[in-house]
């Protein structure tokens, strides 16, 4: 084996200098409890390293093949678990498109906000978690509280907490309830007040920032040839956000800007997705201004909508557009479709191909983290152990996502 | 001397046991409520300990019958003669008033929390916020020292003071046992929950973890993996023995050598040295002084690299090596900075170099450098945030101690702890004044700037001592809280930058430091006789500095203690709703 340590190389010290190999993971603080990184340590420095992902693979895709449609909402609540919402609304999306349908107004400001909670409270976890691991803690915990306030908004609406499977196919499973537009606006305030707060405690940090710049830097064209997307790309300064490169809903309609870094390193991508927060406060402000206060939220479609449960047990023809749609699912038209919106860690995207049955043929899932956790072996050769938590962290890897 | 070998044998039992240990727990708990307090979670202060409701009665009975009964017995049987009536009178009025409102301020918190159930609640729970009780009992306590000052001499003086001596007694011993009986007369249930604000969950903690299982890991070396938490543990302890934590304190000798302890009460001159009977409040009193701190401290490093090698385990391994580099490299950052405390103070006796700064002004104005280079490198020698690189929780899981379980982890923990408050205690001997209290000689309170007096007012020896001491304590624990709120507010240093910051930036800062000491001491020494005084004075100045920000800090520190917890709720979920018309308590997240 070669000699790894290089400052030895060609000296007169002749010392059996071995590098240390040690296994970071599967089950390691820093690791998320999901992946396993083999490094070959000379020093403290990481000489060469294995990135192994795979130990949350609980096939899903998979799984998805052998319900109904609307049956696949459980498992892609469980891909990104930080954010389920946007996995909701994007399958949804996906399966609208297949059926070329489209929701009616109300239920698309609806799904916008919902799904701007949802991103506020994945960027709230990673930039909590990645300070966190650096040691800080208490602003991790004022992240946490701030995300529990989006979780009780969200339980609110949907009745869970995480696992909402709030979304269906035409619609949502609900109307929005009547203390929900207040309850956005009061929480959107507290979130920004103690994203302040954070702020001051961490950017006038000396200790922070040098654990954050110019670590963990990744070339544009590396990034993009790595598919990333989300908000790691746009750290490395490219402005990509679904939202507004191929506006879905009613991003077309609202104000908001692109947050780009300059450098892609690890500050950038914290900063990137603190920034972001920002800009969905700004969203959901618009939301609540323009979502309208009635009106219906599902689509005006006898064979894709359940009936409501008054029709249901009283009349005939309720009973039997239940049973066909629970029994039978829905009849998507056979036929394959890539739609794709932006997930909390980038371009979540949905290959559906249908054969008409109403049982999935195919549910490809593209997990924009499988793509950014393929950059983490580059970004941390060559750098310390230490190192390995802000780069890791600030991909934010989420195990449902990328293994499914 | 028979008795001044037990006495200096139970002082280093006192102090190096009691005192390291118990502040150990102690601050765990404080570490914990810190963190609570920072990041507006509930902190330890809830834990609750279940006793039966006899055994609490016969706790809070007892210990009130006994207090009561001394006072009157003491009363009764050791009279004072005429010129002590007064010191009586003065101390038992006070001690009254403080048991009285203490206990009103008791009864007054659990009225408002369960209802009131008598007449004598009904009253209390009609003062309103039992804060009140607080603020009457500071100002009865102003009231009657002003009014025994002011009217001494004249016949009402004369009046007063016979009834408080008289009556005294009886008001304090009745005090004690209306609260006591108060207490066991509404004590409700078969068990009570005894919170003490949760100090007793750290003691829990330690408790519990000498039941747990000692698992040692199955390649590793047994005897070092024992042996490594004792060496940890042992030398943040004896640490405590060369702190000098009060004045010299006086006992006279009477016939048979044995002590006189009639000294304490008395008065003792300015300069007083005592002749025969000193006890040096200080465990062990080195001519080596801070030089044993620095041995010992670098014992502590091997403990720390013995349980990372003798682990077997590569997280453990990278632990320990961190460990010892870190801690050498700082260690000597810790050593120059000293230099040029030592070069002022001209002694490396910890005692001495008090006395310096008693004399000529705190250390942290002399050398304001050096205290900071040398807090710093104490955190790291703590081996705390932002320095936890040995540890490094999210780097490599827990560090030395990854494969330490149940006594031995707390020993580690423990040791931890108390290298902190050696930390602090050193901090507060060599640049904090250690038992100096502001214009607190031996006298009593002498209060001058340069040559003129502005007020004088001798105490008893024993007074003066304890004030020093709690003096001492008090500096201690703020510097304690000092580094428990870096703890709580700094991310960790990557090892490269760590290193960088020890070598590069605080070991040549220190040896600057030494330099431009060194040439200050120099030309003070050729300065003429003006300069010397002008100095004298800048240093009676910082003095009255030191006593201006004392008086201000404890009047903020008060008012934030009694300001009550402000919750705003703002959003109310239907959950939250229900709960709370069940009676239950969904409303802690959505507070802020």
């Amino acid at each position: 084996m070669e000699a790894l340590d290089r400052d030895l190389e060609g000296s007169e010290v002749e010392l059996p200098v071995e590098p240390m190999l040690i296994n970071v993971g599967p089950s390691h603080p820093a690791m998320h409890g999901t992946v396993r990184v083999v490094m070959e340590l000379s020093g403290e420095s990481i000489a060469r390293c294995d990135v192994q992902v795979g130990y949350l693979h609980r096939g899903f895709e998979k799984m998805c093949e052998r319900g109904t449609w609307t049956q696949c909402y459980p498992y892609v609540d469980r891909c990104n678990y930080v954010s389920p919402m946007l996995n909701n609304v994007g399958f949804s999306l996906a399966c609208e498109k297949l059926l070329g349908v489209e929701v009616p107004e109300r239920c698309q400001w609806y799904r916008m906000a919902l799904g701007e909670l949802a991103r506020i409270s994945d960027h709230l976890t990673c930039d909590g978690a990645m300070a966190m691991e650096l040691g800080a803690f208490t602003p991790f915990l004022w992240m946490m509280k701030c995300r529990e306030m989006v979780w009780e908004i969200l339980e609110e609406e949907t009745g869970a907490r995480l696992t909402h499977s709030f979304g269906r196919v035409g619609g949502m499973a609900k109307p929005p309830t009547a203390d929900f537009k207040p309850h956005v606006t009061a929480a959107v305030e507290h979130i920004l007040q103690v994203l302040g707060e954070v702020e001051r405690l961490l950017y006038g940090n000396r200790i922070f920032l040098d654990r954050l710049e110019n670590v963990g830097v990744i070339r544009t064209e590396d990034a993009i040839s790595l598919g990333w997307t989300g908000p790691a790309l746009r750290a490395c300064g490219v402005p990509y956000d679904v939202r507004r490169a191929a506006p879905y809903l009613r991003y077309g309609e609202v104000e908001f800007e692109v947050p780009v870094g300059t450098r892609g390193d690890c500050l950038d991508r914290f900063l990137v997705r603190i920034e972001e927060i920002k800009q969905s406060a700004r969203i959901l402000a618009q939301c609540v201004r323009r979502m309208p206060d009635d009106g219906p939220v599902n689509v005006d479609d006898p064979r894709v909508v359940l009936p409501e449960k008054g029709d249901v047990y009283s009349t005939i023809e309720g009973t039997i557009r239940h049973f066909k749609i629970v029994m039978e699912g829905l009849k998507l038209p056979a036929g394959e479709v890539y739609s794709y919106t932006e997930g909390g860690n980038g371009e979540m995207g949905f290959y559906l191909v249908s054969d008409g049955s109403g049982t999935p043929w195919r549910v490809r899932i593209r997990p924009p983290c499988f793509y950014v956790t393929g950059g983490l072996e580059h970004l941390i050769t060559g750098h310390m152990l230490a190192d390995v938590v802000p780069c890791f962290g600030s991909l934010n890897m989420i195990g449902g996502e990328c293994d499914r | 001397m028979g008795t001044l070998i037990l006495l200096a044998l139970l002082k280093a039992f006192t102090v190096v046991v009691m005192l390291g240990l118990n502040i150990a727990g102690l601050l765990t708990w404080a570490d914990r409520r810190q963190r609570a307090v920072i990041q507006d979670s509930i902190g330890p202060n809830r834990a609750v300990a279940f006793l039966p409701a006899h055994v609490v009665k016969a706790l809070v009975g007892a210990p009130a019958v006994l207090v009561a009964g001394a006072v009157i017995a003491l009363q009764l049987v050791a009279p004072p003669d005429a010129g002590g009536r007064t010191a009586r009178a003065v101390v038992l009025s006070q001690l009254f008033i403080l048991v009285g409102w203490l206990t009103l301020l008791g009864i007054g918190g659990a009225v408002r929390t369960r209802g009131v159930r008598s007449s004598f609640d009904a009253w209390v729970a009609s003062a309103g916020d039992p804060r009140k009780f607080v603020y009457l009992g500071f100002a009865a306590h102003g009231v009657t020292a002003l009014l025994g000052l002011s009217l001494r001499g004249t016949e009402i003086g004369r009046t007063l003071r016979d009834f408080g001596y008289g009556a005294g007694a009886f008001l304090l011993a009745g005090a004690v046992l209306g609260g006591a009986v108060y207490t066991i007369v509404h004590l409700r249930g078969d068990t009570v929950g005894l919170r003490v604000a949760g100090l007793l969950h750290p003691a829990a903690d330690g408790l519990k973890s000498v039941f747990k299982e000692d698992f040692v890991p199955p390649n590793a070396d047994k005897f070092l993996h024992g042996l490594a938490p004792m060496i940890s543990l042992f030398p943040a302890l004896v640490v405590m023995a060369v702190v000098p934590f009060g004045d010299t304190l006086c006992f006279g000798v009477g016939a048979n050598d044995t002590l006189d302890l009639g000294r304490l009460a008395a008065y003792v001159p300015r300069d007083g040295v005592c002749s025969e009977g000193a006890v040096k409040l200080q465990a062990l009193d080195l001519n080596v002084g801070i030089l044993y701190f620095f041995a010992l401290a670098g014992t502590g490093i091997v403990g720390a690299a013995l349980a990372g090698w003798a682990s077997n385990n590569k997280f453990s391994l990278l632990g320990g090596l961190r460990a010892a580099s870190q801690m050498v490299s700082y260690e000597v950052t810790l050593g120059l900075t000293i230099v040029g405390c030592i070069m002022i103070y001209g002694t490396v006796r910890l005692d001495e170099m008090v006395r310096w700064q008693v004399e000529h002004g705190w250390g942290i104005f002399v050398q304001p450098f050096a205290f900071v280079l040398f807090l710093t490198a104490a955190i790291a020698e703590s081996k705390r945030i932002p320095f936890d690189m040995p540890e490094g929780e999210s780097e490599i899981v827990a560090g030395y101690y990854t494969e330490y379980s149940g006594m031995k982890f707390a020993m580690f923990f423990f040791a931890e702890y108390v290298a902190i408050v050696t930390a602090s205690a050193l901090v507060v001997v060599l640049f904090l004044g250690g038992w100096h209290v502001p214009f607190l000689d031996r006298a009593g309170l002498h209060v001058a700037v340069g040559g003129s007096v502005l007020f004088s007012q001798p105490l008893p020896h024993a007074v003066v001592i304890l004030l020093g001491f709690l003096g001492f304590v008090l500096k201690v624990v703020g510097m304690c809280w000092v580094q428990l709120t870096i703890r709580w507010t700094l991310p960790r240093f990557r090892y490269d930058q760590l290193m960088q910051l020890g070598w590069r930036k605080l070991l040549p800062a220190s040896l600057l430091n030494i330099l431009v000491t060194a040439l200050v001491v120099l030309a003070l020494q050729q300065a003429s006789g003006t300069v010397q005084s002008a100095l004298r004075t800048l240093g009676d100045a910082t003095h009255a500095l030191v006593a201006a920000l004392g008086l201000v800090g404890a009047i903020a520190f008060f008012r934030l203690l009694l300001s009550p917890a402000r919750k705003r709720r703002f959003l109310e979920t239907s959950a939250a709703r229900y709960a709370a018309s069940r009676g239950g308590t969904r409303s802690a997240t959505m507070q802020a």
